[in-house]
């Protein structure tokens, strides 16, 4: 059986950490040599699950994007910059990928993200105002989705600054 | 793998003839491999380069370069340290330096003229900052801008250090105090009267957060690769929250926080370092920026992981004659999230197109996700 993708990584790793960087001299080699070890924490922690991940986020978005298109189309104070916006949502819909290679869902979240975010800078506009419920509603899911995101995953900031708040958004233990 | 003193490198093919060159294809890069060891090669060069630029500087006939090496840290600029040493009225004078050299690509765009010339207008006036020496604009000495400044030594920036290291825990009250007198002192400055007009003020006090919306939302329509729903809805909140005029027009460090600051283990603050993003501004700017959790380094709350957050105001209110204002300080610290976010944004382009093969640019540029979460809680959504 030959190693995983995962496997060899942390080989690196292992390598990087036990044999090259002892022998290194300057500060600022020893330095980006750490960034390095960094780096390739992040690609390992997310290779395994990267192409799931994208492919469930780009189902969630798909749906908070129509459901979007619908509250931009029955809101009261639209404007005329919301009939382009929807038109992006609509052609989004006729164009589902079914492929799972990495650059094709990470292409159609790039689209997905687009649209999202024209529709986020039009609902900032439009919320909180008279008869802006629906927009409200469907922001709040937006929202809640992109702070799922926002915390998954590996990052370095979570072993120093983001400490506190990371293990304040982990679930009590049962 | 290195090949020997005037062949070439080839991982693939061996040694070839000297003034021949090759090329490595690595991912997205094309690096040319010359003769000899890149690395220590390069470093020579630039070793007789400085002492030839510091010989036509002080008018000195030998000038003797050692211990060049570079400094991690920095992201903007490359920052190299060295010792030199030369005779002056027949006495052997020795002296340490710092250098900071434009890199071929970086994190922020900026003037190092900018930086230059705002530190040697402090010099004198209670803000402690190296000395600065010399500018040059071109890259006529050392292919690149640079400017040559004062190495203080017997100091820590690194937050890891001054945070971490048993030495600086006793002192630990000593250097929030600092922090937070320093601070004042930087908002105190009569600009105008220190010839720092050239800056450009907002046109006036009401215009400083939509200034700095601007400068880093145009940041972002510049370098982002990718769309940013979080950060394109939270320049839109910040329009639609700006916040209240600011109190006076100061100078604005914009990068105050710990790891700017180089200390002792006495509890001295003895240079404040990287004035690379300076501005006229609203003071609530640096209060909030050193506030943003990402310089929270200690994983709670405690603001730059020196001081209470209660504290810090409290202190520099009575400091500066400045009252915290928590809707300013809000907006200030989403900016500051967002800007920070805008960095990284130019890190990842600057990799992504070539320019850089630094890991910290790849790194950063992947590592955004976090400041969303925090702009999020801070527009409360």
């Amino acid at each position: 059986m030959r190693p995983t993708a995962i496997e060899s990584l942390r080989a690196a790793q292992a390598a990087l950490a036990e044999l090259i960087a002892p022998e290194l001299a300057s500060a600022f080699a020893l330095d980006a040599a750490q960034t390095v070890q960094m780096l390739l924490e992040s690609l390992a922690s997310e290779w395994d699950t990267a192409a799931e991940t994208l492919s469930r986020d780009n189902e969630t978005l798909s749906s908070l994007l129509s459901a979007s298109g619908e509250a931009l189309t029955g809101a009261p104070s639209r404007n005329e910059s919301v009939a382009p916006i929807v038109s992006q949502i609509e052609r989004l819909r006729d164009d589902r990928a079914s492929s799972l290679v990495l650059s094709d869902l990470a292409s159609r979240n790039g689209s997905l993200r687009a649209a999202l975010e024209s529709v986020l800078v039009a609902f900032e506009e439009l919320t909180g105002r008279p008869g802006s419920e629906m927009i409200d509603e469907v922001r709040n899911r937006i929202y809640n989705h992109l702070r799922e995101e926002a915390a998954g995953g590996w990052s370095f900031w979570d072993v120093s600054s983001f400490r506190g708040r990371m293990a304040a958004l982990q679930p009590p233990p049962s | 793998m290195i090949g020997r003193e005037g062949g070439i490198y080839n991982p693939h093919a061996g040694p070839v003839a000297q003034g021949q060159s090759v090329r490595l294809i690595t991912g997205w890069f094309q690096v040319r491999i010359l003769a000899g060891p890149p690395f220590l090669r390069g470093l020579i060069m630039l070793q007789e380069r400085i002492e030839e630029y510091l010989s036509a500087k002080i008018g000195a006939d030998s000038v003797a370069v050692s211990h060049l090496q570079r400094i991690p840290g920095g992201a903007s600029r490359e920052t190299w340290s060295f010792d030199a040493t030369w005779r002056e009225n027949g006495n052997e004078v020795e002296r340490g330096f710092v250098l900071r050299r434009d890199p071929d690509a970086s994190l922020l765009e900026t003037e190092r003229d900018l930086e230059f010339r705002v530190m040697d207008a402090l010099a004198g006036h209670g803000v402690p900052v190296p000395k600065m020496y010399w500018l040059e604009s071109e890259g006529a000495f050392l292919d690149r801008p640079f400017f040559v400044m004062e190495r203080i030594d017997g100091c820590e920036t690194s937050p890891t250090k001054v945070l971490m290291d048993p030495r600086f825990f006793v002192v630990r009250a000593l250097l929030a105090e600092r922090f937070v007198a320093i601070l004042a002192c930087i908002h105190s400055l009569d600009w105008r009267a220190s010839g720092l007009d050239f800056l450009g003020a907002p046109a006036d006090e009401a215009g400083c957060g939509l200034m700095e919306i601007e400068k880093w939302e145009g940041v972002v329509d510049r370098d982002a690769l990718e769309p940013q729903p979080v950060l394109r809805a939270a320049f839109r909140w910040m329009r639609r929250h700006p916040p209240p005029p600011a109190q006076r027009i100061v100078l604005v460090h914009a990068d105050y926080r710990t790891g700017n600051f180089l200390c002792d283990s006495e509890g001295a603050i003895r240079g404040i370092l990287d004035w690379e993003m300076v501005h006229l501004g609203d003071p609530m700017e640096d209060v909030a920026w050193a506030c943003i959790r990402p310089w929270r380094w200690l994983g709670d709350e405690s603001i730059g992981g020196l001081i209470e957050r209660e504290q810090f105001y409290k202190r520099y209110e009575k400091a500066s004659g400045f009252t915290v204002v928590p809707e300013a300080i809000r907006f200030w610290e989403l900016l500051g999230n967002a800007k920070l976010a805008a960095i990284f944004l130019t890190g990842a382009r600057s990799f992504c197109e070539g320019r850089t093969r630094s890991p910290m640019m790849a790194f950063l540029g992947r590592n955004i996700a976090r400041l969303e979460l925090e702009i999020m809680d801070l527009m409360g959504v």
